[in-house]
């Protein structure tokens, strides 16, 4: 029996002695630390907040994320992972939270700092942005970006593909969003910029008739959508998949606003800018949208 | 010559870039987007931890080549332009040189979370190797013919004071860039050493070139950095000359010799150093010694001077940093290698079992093979082709090696996600499909694009049997569901029964569509006729009489017989159909991929098929693996399923239920 006669390893295991007590404690520091080290050293403890930035490809999304970030946007091309990169208001613009302060209070000085996020616009890699919708991590708003010299109906081109595809994807964004709203008690408030890039061309429509432009085509989306075809997984599947059909807006009839989404928590702005410009950057519209979100 | 050389990461922050001539950024955009989003170009039949850009297939834009290479745990992508007119043989070498240097340089600041900002000064660097592999291409053409060690010696001389450079990487001669995997794996650091012969005059050019680097006029490169605050407890105005040989010394343990023709001499031995110890000039010194210090400043701080006058040492100490990185990224893989055998075990297999359990281990080729091996099985029971398999699983793997697993995953789940993933991605159409406003906006375009209204025509082909008519008819009973004015077309002009069975359909479309809404009619010239011309008359046909949609029916034809494909070619010419649609079954296995491709192919150049109907998915249960090899195949969206016998059973697909049948 090992715990029978004194000298049995158990006995002298559970004995008082000074290595069982140096070991011991050596052992209670250790493991947590290490499990520490291993488990939870890449994983960051701050939680930012963050604004997410979309658009159908070619609007301009990352280099708005590096001209955020440096101050002068980058030179840049097709993306094909999301990035997320951490941003500082301008000393010029104050954050909404921030507007109680007295001018001299010094901890308003300080920059206020976020998290954005870019995401690729090509068609099969929209799963990050919505992803990153559907799990926010204090997600402050949703940048979405649009190409408004591509907008532009009769400038030329065949088709008016830019404005459909840029139509497609903000009415995906919108129904998500709504979804996310449906499912939860409390309406979560998401502002939502529209921020109608590449206002230098010639050819770009000025923000109220991004908005008007956007508000039609959503309308048709809508309208055709409603109309659509089943998809597979409704009826094949199980029962429990066999969901209704959301409209987005209430009923999903008549024309589409963008005010019809207040209901669901979603504030939609529209506001022009150009990243880049003839005489630099006018981007001063957004900041001031993402103070405000703040 | 090269047009435009880009560094960029995967999420499109071009890091740096050098343009020789002006390249539209529409160029590498569709590198992007074909290679590496819609992977339309299979990079390479096998998958290799060997990432060279040789092995990359060139990507041809315009009248550009574009020549890549990436490194993926890093996320960035290397790519040089230029002319399609020209042949570049050194390119490939310069992207692979330059990659090593890149992340050799800036690699830690690209691993910084949160931020897209890299702070890089990489022009010296790439000038430096334009103009090494340049000259050595340049000199390789003359010396073709000659062995390579003539080649060689032709270049030592044309470098006066010739220690400064190694003999040759020489990367462009191809016999001497052979010989070079013969003796880099002897030493980790490639520091220039000269054999006792040359040593003697040259070595102050040696300790010149290392004080440079701690010069006051100091360029920023972070080694010299890093070398400077190593030393800078040292502060003394004269330290620069003896600060660097003393870091030289620890390398010169293992010191590699060059012989006459540039090849290394293998037996290098300490007798070698100790001559040139031996040999007592202070000249020397610059090899062993701060403890000799006096002597060394002596003499190494003038030669010092005098060179600076000349301003070229910035040059040579660049060729050296450059060379010691290239060398010590092939040491390091020499080693990896070699030493798998012998020190693979211990420590480091004992952590590798604890890490696969607790996540955080580094995927290798080997870790992934035999999962993903079953995971190919089982995409083969889903009835996807073996070659559409292989290409998911290929990219998984690629996806994934170099990756990390999270925190206690198994090295099955981590495959099972990624191939997920990949089956989205596949299945995930680029553009939308959303038929019906495609038709709105040809046969009612807004009053902006100055277009005139006109019949929107839709065709319709496959392989015989797979349900042409069935499934045309279904689009139908949708159209008129919509209210829309649909003309049938009966060109299946060949087979038997083909028109009375397509008017069967008719009439029975015409008795639903009137309780909808719709109107529906069917344009039929009897067998015989060819029909690309009675698909041409329908069309016109049903402009005059104010149609909003043409469905065409055409013969099934198979797609490994010549003769009845080529006609498909005039058919697309006559109708201009707006989509070409192919039916294919569900229930085919692997041929499914060559009739996708035959038939993509079947229209001529500039044409190509617009989307698959894959119909009797309700006979197959889970297996709806052709959706896959289809897509696969051609790249091309899958735009209904045909899921029962009844007018109402089509389906846009849902790519998430896909999925999760493939995966179940």
């Amino acid at each position: 029996m090992t715990w029978a006669h004194p000298e049995g390893w158990l006995s002298q295991a559970l004995h008082p002695s000074l290595t069982v007590i140096v070991i011991t404690i050596a052992i209670a520091l250790a493991v947590p630390l290490f499990l520490h080290f291993v488990l939870f050293r890449s994983s960051s403890s701050r939680t930012l907040p963050s604004f997410l930035i979309v658009g159908p490809s070619g609007a301009g999304k990352t280099s708005l994320l590096t001209l955020f970030e440096r101050g002068s946007p980058a030179t840049t091309h097709t993306s094909q992972t999301p990035l997320t990169v951490e941003a500082a208001l301008p000393v010029t613009t104050t954050a909404a939270s921030n507007r109680y302060r007295s001018s001299h209070d010094p901890s308003s000085k300080e920059h206020k700092i976020f998290l954005l996020v870019d995401t690729p616009g090509h068609g099969k890699l929209r799963h990050h942005a919505f992803e990153n919708i559907t799990s926010p991590q204090h997600l402050k708003g949703i940048v979405f970006l649009v190409d408004a010299a591509n907008l532009s109906t009769g400038a030329g081109g065949p088709t008016d593909a830019g404005l459909r595809e840029a139509a497609e994807y903000l009415h995906d964004i919108l129904l998500m969003l709504q979804k996310r709203a449906m499912g939860t008690k409390k309406v979560p408030e998401m502002p939502l910029l529209i921020a109608a890039n590449k206002q230098d061309l010639f050819t770009a429509l000025p923000a109220p008739l991004v908005k008007a432009a956007l508000e039609a085509e959503i309308t048709k989306v809508r309208e055709s959508r409603s109309k659509g075809l089943l998809d597979s997984g409704i009826g094949m599947g199980d029962s429990d998949m066999a969901e209704e059909k959301e409209w987005l807006g209430e009923g999903g009839e008549g024309k589409f606003e963008f005010a019809q989404m207040e209901d669901v928590g979603v504030s939609v702005t529209i506001a022009g800018g150009s990243v880049l410009g003839g005489e630099g950057p006018e981007v001063g519209k957004w900041w001031d949208w993402i103070a405000e979100s703040l | 010559m090269l047009d435009s050389f880009e560094i960029l990461t995967t999420s499109g922050v071009v890091l740096w870039s050098r343009t020789f001539a002006p390249v539209g950024p529409n160029v590498i955009n569709g590198l992007i987007r074909d290679v590496f989003i819609e992977e339309r170009i299979t990079p390479n039949a096998t998958v290799t931890e060997d990432l060279s850009a040789a092995r990359n297939p060139p990507y041809k834009r315009e009248k550009y080549t574009l020549k890549w290479t990436a490194v993926k745990e890093l996320g960035l992508i290397f790519v040089a332009v230029y002319q399609s007119l020209l042949h570049l043989s050194w390119i490939d070498k310069l992207l692979d040189n330059v990659r090593v240097i890149f992340v050799d340089l800036y690699g830690d600041q690209l691993k910084k979370p949160n931020t897209s900002i890299v702070e890089c000064h990489f022009d010296e660097y790439f000038d430096q190797q334009m103009r090494e592999l340049e000259k050595s291409a340049r000199s390789a053409q003359p010396a073709k013919a000659v062995a390579a060690a003539t080649a060689a010696a032709d270049i030592a001389p044309s470098t006066p004071g010739g220690v400064g450079e190694e003999p040759p990487p020489l990367p462009g001669i191809k016999s001497l860039s052979q010989k070079q995997p013969l003796f880099t794996p002897v030493p980790a650091e490639l520091s220039p050493v000269s054999t006792p012969e040359v040593s003697r005059p040259a070595s102050p050019a040696v300790s010149h070139l290392l004080s440079a680097k701690g010069g006051p006029g100091g360029r920023t490169s972070r080694r010299a950095r890093k070398a400077a605050n190593a030393s800078a407890h040292a502060s003394s105005g004269e330290e620069s000359p003896a600060r660097r040989p003393r870091s030289v010394k620890s390398n010169t343990k293992k010191m590699r010799k060059w012989d006459a023709d540039g090849l290394a001499d293998e037996d290098d031995n300490e007798t070698s150093l100790d001559y040139s110890m031996n040999a007592g000039d202070g000249a020397d010194d610059g090899q062993d010694g701060g403890s000799r210090a006096p002597a060394v400043e002596a003499v190494s701080q003038s030669s010092w001077g005098k060179k600076t006058g000349k301003g070229e040492f910035v040059l040579k100490d660049l060729d050296e940093e450059v060379h010691e990185i290239l060398s010590s990224a092939d040491a390091k893989k020499a080693n990896g290698a070699a030493s798998d055998g012998i020190m693979g075990s211990g420590i480091s297999a004992i952590s590798g079992l604890f890490r696969n359990v607790v996540g955080g281990k580094t995927l290798t080729k080997q870790d992934l093979d035999k999962a993903l091996k079953g995971m190919e099985d089982h995409l083969l029971k889903k009835n996807v082709a073996r070659e559409a398999a292989m290409r998911l699983c290929e990219s998984v793997e690629r996806e994934l090696i170099g990756a990390k697993t999270g925190s206690f995953q198994s090295v099955d789940s981590i495959i099972r996600t990624g191939m997920e993933s990949a089956l989205r991605k596949i299945l995930t159409p680029t553009s939308s499909l959303d038929l019906l406003r495609e038709i709105q906006s040809v046969t009612s375009p807004s009053i902006t694009s100055l277009q005139k209204p006109r019949p929107y025509v839709i065709s319709i082909v496959g392989v015989n049997g797979v349900g042409k008519s069935t499934n045309l008819s279904k689009i139908c009973f949708f159209l008129l569901q919509n209210k829309f004015r649909v003309l049938i077309a009966a060109c299946d002009t060949f087979r038997s029964g083909a028109v009375e069975q397509l008017r069967v359909h008719a009439r029975n479309l015409k008795e639903l569509g009137e309780r909808e809404g719709g109107y529906v009619e069917l344009y039929e010239k009897g067998y015989g006729k060819d029909a690309a011309n009675i698909a041409k008359d329908a069309v016109t046909f049903a402009a005059q009489s104010n149609f909003d949609v043409v469905l065409i029916d055409t013969a099934g034809r198979r797609h490994n017989d010549q003769r009845l494909m080529s006609s498909l070619e005039k058919f697309a010419k006559f109708a201009q159909p707006d989509k070409i649609l192919m039916v294919g079954e569900a229930l085919v296995g692997t041929d499914s991929v060559q009739q996708a491709r035959n038939f993509n192919a079947a229209f001529g150049t500039g044409r190509a098929l617009d989307g698959f109907i894959i119909s009797k998915c309700d006979t197959v249960g889970d297996m709806v693996g052709t959706l896959v090899s289809m897509v696969h195949a051609t790249g091309i969206p899958v735009l209904f399923l045909g899921t029962g016998q009844h007018y109402s059973d089509l389906r846009t697909l849902n790519v998430s239920w896909a999925t999760n049948l493939l995966m179940s």
